[in-house]
């Protein structure tokens, strides 16, 4: 057998009809992994005004630090981006619940049923609190 | 494959490690996401508000623990994906060392952060 | 008589050769000729009927690197007669034996023991012969396994499986043997119930081969490697220097942190093998063997 035919990853997304639970779940983990440990360095940045506070403003709160976050939290597509943080950060807690139990061996039979369970369940979490977050000053 | 089987220590311990924080971060950013969205709301936060939270030592003590292990747990997160990808050889190095530089510079200025956020400082 | 001549006068079905004495030999070659030709005369009427009976549809990959004009892979339609019970490995028999003797695949035991069968049907890894046509959408469309090297058709290279599934050192290996040699090597109910699904594997490659993590990293043992080192890791018989062993061959780098819990392996296991718990068990033994030396 001189030659053989490779025909790289077949599997690829182009498949994504085909996917089951678990691999579903790993794809939402691993996407939504990477949007909260980007969001952890652009949150560090961002709170990095604390360092530059004026004590003296700060009294009246009209420092940076202070109106960053009001500046931020005035434009209503931070406040969306929020609601879209929330909706990460619970699916990533659930299903890392789940990942878990996985690891504990426990319930392995039923780990398609906790997926869509943690994916309801995020979306009932996020659809209940969308109301404190576009509510409240938008100014 | 037979050859060169590397020490438990390596792929062992940082999944210990990924599960251990899994476990802390569960509650901590509940809390977090509680705390500063629906107790307080993000938009009404103030410096001065941060400071009083800040200066409480157990506060302040959980939010820095959680700065360190959300590095680690996200840091070794993105190492693995990219690890499962097939990264190798030398571009694994780089790449290990870089986020290793990555995940130190972000707790040292999330320390500095949270320092200039109590009145200690 | 030779057959070769015989063979001759099957392929001649006009020709009466009557002998002038009539030996029982005679006889039953008579008889075999009769049966020869009623069977080509009824796959002549089956096939003038085929198209009111109800039939299959086969996309079959081809590929083959030896003959100019196959070098570029491509799929062949075949139409074959269904009947109950049908399975995807009887489709391409009939296929291979009624239209294109060239198509190549392997298959053994037709029963689902010898794991020689495992495809990719309809976008799943599958066993041929365990994979009912009923079960599948119309056209069926067969390739050999993803992540894998094509040989030839639907044969692909199973070499890299192989030395997986060896690197894991799969034999058994006790310390005590019982001191009379004729003496069962006897284990505990329990035990061989946390082994029992584990010895279950076939080898067929069905796993290895949905695994989205073995497919980016060659060196990652794979799901049935370390089934494998489950089935003897966590036999209570096996010798402790034994399970040391294996326990480092399979919490090396490549070995089970790189499972991801994607349960594709234990999705697609035509012996519904819980590999995914396997592998997470295996997972837990190795910490806990580690934690006793900190």
């Amino acid at each position: 057998m001189s030659q053989s035919y490779n025909r790289g990853t077949v599997e690829d997304f182009g498949r994504w009809r085909e996917f089951t639970a678990g691999m579903w779940a790993w794809i939402f983990h691993k996407f939504t992994g990477w949007v909260l440990v980007g969001y952890l360095f652009t949150h560090i940045a961002v709170l990095s005004t604390a360092i530059n506070v004026d004590p003296a403003a700060a009294q009246s709160s009209a420092d940076i630090y202070t109106n960053t976050i009001a500046g931020l939290e005035s434009l209503l597509v931070v406040r969306f981006l929020e609601v879209g943080l929330l909706a990460v950060a619970v699916f990533h807690i659930l299903n890392g619940i789940r990942l878990l139990m996985v690891d504990l061996g426990v319930g392995l039979e039923s780990q398609d049923k906790s997926f869509y369970a943690s994916l309801v369940l995020t979306g009932a979490i996020v659809v209940a609190s969308v109301p404190t977050f576009l509510g409240g000053k938008l100014v | 494959m037979a050859e060169h089987y590397s020490s438990f220590e390596r792929g062992g311990r940082r999944w210990l490690f990924q599960r251990l924080t899994a476990v802390f971060l569960i509650g901590v950013l509940a809390f977090h996401f509680v705390l500063l969205h629906f107790v307080n709301h993000a938009a009404d936060i103030t410096f001065l508000g941060t400071q009083a939270r800040m200066s409480q030592v157990g506060y302040f003590a959980t939010m820095w623990l959680f700065l360190v292990t959300a590095t680690f747990h996200g840091v070794n997160g993105v190492y693995n994906a990219l690890v499962n990808q097939g990264l190798t050889g030398s571009q694994k190095n780089a790449v290990k060392y870089l986020l290793v530089v990555a995940g130190l510079l972000l707790v040292v200025q999330g320390t500095r952060v949270a320092l200039a956020m109590t009145n200690l400082v | 008589m030779s057959t070769q001549i015989e063979q001759q006068e099957t392929e001649t079905e006009e020709q009466e050769a009557e002998p002038e004495v009539e030996s029982p030999g005679d006889r039953r070659r008579a008889a075999k000729r009769q049966r020869l030709q009623e069977e080509e005369a009824q796959r002549v009427a089956e096939e003038e009927t085929l198209d009111d009976e109800e039939t299959v549809h086969l996309k079959v990959f081809r590929y083959d690197p030896e003959v100019e004009g196959k070098q570029e892979p491509r799929f062949d339609d075949f139409t074959v007669p269904y009947h109950k019970g049908m399975t995807v490995l009887d489709a391409l028999i009939y296929a291979r034996d009624r239209y294109d003797s060239s198509l190549t695949f392997r298959h053994s035991c037709r029963q689902a023991v010898c794991g020689s069968d495992a495809l990719f049907v309809n976008g799943r890894q599958r066993l041929g012969c365990k994979t009912q046509l009923s079960d599948l959408e119309d056209p069926v469309r067969i390739e050999p396994l993803p992540h894998q090297e094509v040989v030839k058709d639907l044969v692909v290279d199973m070499e890299h499986f192989y030395d997986q599934m060896e690197a894991v050192e799969p034999f058994f290996d006790p310390d005590e043997l019982p001191e009379d040699d004729l003496e069962e090597q006897r284990q505990t109910r329990e035990n061989r119930e946390t082994v029992k699904m584990s010895t279950r594997c076939i080898w067929c490659g069905a796993c290895m081969s949905s695994c989205n993590i073995a497919a980016g990293d060659n060196e990652y043992l794979g799901p049935a490697a370390i089934n494998k080192a489950y089935r003897f890791a966590m036999d209570e018989r096996e010798g402790e220097q034994r399970k040391q062993e294996r326990l480092r061959i399979i919490e090396q780098e490549h070995g089970v942190w790189r499972c991801q819990t994607q349960f594709s392996c234990t999705e697609v296991c035509p012996k519904d093998i819980p590999l995914t718990e396997h592998i997470q068990a295996l997972k837990r033994e190795s910490v806990k063997n580690n934690l006793k030396f900190w």
